[in-house]
Order: C-alpha cells, then structure tokens, then sequence
C-alpha cells in the first residue's frame, strides 16, 4: 500500500513541476507579450503593410548596390510589418532568379528580433524565450542580449542572401546545360 | 452649420477608425496568444516538467553543457542540425529549435553553461530555421515550379556553410557579454 501511495506520489509530482514551469511562463511572458502586440500590430494597421510593395520593385534591380536593399531592409520590413509567415509573399516582386536567397533572407530573421519584437513569430517564441529564461534566473538583464541577437540576425540574413543567390544561379546555369 | 457637422463627422469616424484598428490589435494578440504562443507552452511545460523532475535533466545536461559551452561544441551542434538531410525534418513548427532552446536555458539558469554562450547558442540551435518550408514558402513568392527545383537545394546547401557561420560570428559579437 505504501509503495502504492509513493508511486502515485511520484507520477502526480511528475506534473506538479510542470505545472510550476507553466504558471512562471503564462505570468512571466504572456502580459507584457500581449500588451506589445497589441501596441505594434495596432501601429501596423495605422501605417498599412501595403506601403512596402513599392521597396520590393526596387529591390529586384540588379547590381551590387541592391544587395543590402533586397537582403536586409526587404526581409526586415517584410518580417516586421508581415511577420511570419505573410512575409515571405514580397518574394513576389522579385525576380525568379533571388526568390530563393529572398525566402532564406526572411525565414532567418523570423527568430533574432523575437526579443525585441514577438508579433513577428509569437508560436515560435521559444527559440528565443528558452535561452533567455535561463539568463534571467541569473538576474541577469536581456537587453543586450537581445539587441546582439537582432544584429547578428542582419548580418547572417544578407550573407545568407548573398551566398544563397551565388548557389541559385550556378545551380539554375547547370541545369541549363544538361537540359 | 452644414461644415460643423460635416467635421464633426469627419472627428467621429477618425476617432472610431483608430479605436476600431487598436481593438482589432487586441483581438489579434489575444487570437495569438491563445492559439499559437500557449499551447506550445503547455507543452514545453510538460516536457521541461518531466524531464526536471525524473533526473533526464541531468544526463541531458552531461551531454549537452560541454557540447553547448565551447565554440567547438556549438559549431558542432550546428553541423549537424545543418545537414541538408536532416534540417527539413528538424524545421517544423522550430519545435526542436524551441526545445533544445528550453533545455539550453535551463542549464544556463544552473550555472552548468556559461552566460555568454547565450548568443552563439542561439544560432547554434537554429541553422535549420525555415527549411521544412521552402516550397510553401517560395510558392508565397508566388515562384516558378523550376524556382523551387532549383531552390530547395540552393537553400539547404547555402545552409551548410551560413548554419556554422552565424554560430562564429555570435561567438565574435559575444564578447563583452555578461563577463
């Protein structure tokens, strides 16, 4: 019978630290969470998403000059205003041969503004929440890191476009010539 | 009298119009909230329950804290997520990205990894951010069907090198970190 009431014990504990791990996450991240939200998402419907297609034109030019245009302040302003994963259609007014190292640009700056900004990716939040938990039960402060993971996050997009577009189009030549 | 009503009403629908866009704002991070950001976190509550509270924490943390405490180690972390074989299997949802990210963070919060791998760490886990998606997400692009044949690979390949790329160059911009 005591081992009985023991396992119970056991099994029922199993939860009760879960539940602990649940209640700090819904009090800890969700009210200042929804409030951001709201503010950007209400800021975003007053300025309209549609502002940006004009940039996504521009961005298709070719030349150097265009890189950072098409690999960094496009994605950006894509992920910020259409947040994930709406961002990914300012491919559209690309053309087909930088639609790929635009969707990788953009998939990849879903994650690093997260600490800044979460109504670009609130589902996946943890990516950056996880690791941000465990700095703050050192009491240490999230700004700085959070503000290094945004800027990190711009230059691994526009290398990752650049490489990405380099790779489309040695692919896309070689295919050519076997067809 | 004919223009005081007319701005009045001007005044009325401007008021309702920004009041209207901020309730919507609301309604949308509330829809968030609750349909993306806190079933995920029931399940990471789970799953970080149990694992603290049947010990798995403490082999998991013998097997990662020395892979996620060292630029090797993450770089490591980083190639194998990276493979282009394994990273569409490891994207969806960022689900593993979350939870490595989750147990990571519990370790820092331990002591078990130093703070500054925070930001190395988060690239560490997410060289495979977006790769279950590059079809759908290309298609959002409105792209070619020979686009994606060709884009699919350009992506996971680029990722290859861009995956353990981010990790040295968070480890570069680390410095100064919380040290």
């Amino acid at each position: 019978m005591q081992g009985i009431a023991t396992a119970a014990e056991w099994f029922i504990g199993l939860f009760q630290q879960g539940g602990g791990v649940f209640m700090s996450l819904v009090t800890g991240i969700i009210p200042t969470l929804v409030v951001l939200m709201t503010a950007v998402n209400a800021l975003i419907a007053l300025i309209g998403p549609e502002k940006i297609d004009k940039l996504g034109e521009v961005a298709g030019r070719d030349g150097a000059a265009y890189y950072p245009l098409r690999y960094i302040v496009l994605p950006v302003l894509a992920c910020f205003f259409l947040t994930n994963p709406m961002a990914y259609t300012m491919g559209r007014f690309l053309p087909e041969k930088f639609k790929p190292a635009f969707y990788d640009a953009a998939v990849s700056f879903v994650h690093p503004p997260l600490g800044l900004f979460p109504h670009i990716n609130p589902g996946e939040i943890f990516v950056w929440a996880g690791i941000a938990a465990g700095i703050e039960t050192l009491g240490l402060g999230l700004g700085d890191l959070a503000i290094r993971y945004l800027l990190v996050g711009l230059v691994v997009i526009f290398i990752r476009g650049i490489l990405t577009e380099w790779i489309t189009s040695v692919m896309w030549a070689r295919k050519e010539a076997a067809a | 009298m004919d223009k005081i009503t007319k701005f009045l009403e001007r005044i009325g629908r401007g008021v309702g119009g920004v009041v209207g866009a901020l309730f919507q704002a609301g309604r949308e991070s509330i829809d968030q909230v609750i349909t993306n950001v806190m079933p995920f976190m029931a399940f990471i509550s789970m799953v970080i329950g149990i694992i603290l509270a049947t010990g798995i924490g403490d082999i998991l943390a013998n097997f990662m804290s020395p892979l996620a405490s060292s630029l090797g180690g993450l770089i490591v972390m980083s190639i194998l997520i990276g493979l282009p074989v394994l990273s569409p299997l490891l994207g969806p949802g960022a689900v593993i990205a979350q939870i490595i990210g989750t147990l990571l963070g519990v370790e820092i919060g331990r002591g078990n990894i130093p703070p500054q791998y925070a930001l190395p760490a988060l690239f560490a886990i997410n060289p495979q951010v977006g790769c279950d998606f590059i079809p759908v997400g290309l298609a959002l692009g409105e792209a070619e069907p020979e686009t994606v044949e060709v884009g699919v690979p350009a992506v996971l390949f680029s990722r290859m090198v861009t995956g353990p790329l981010s990790v040295v160059l968070a480890y570069l911009a680390s410095f100064g970190l919380y040290s």
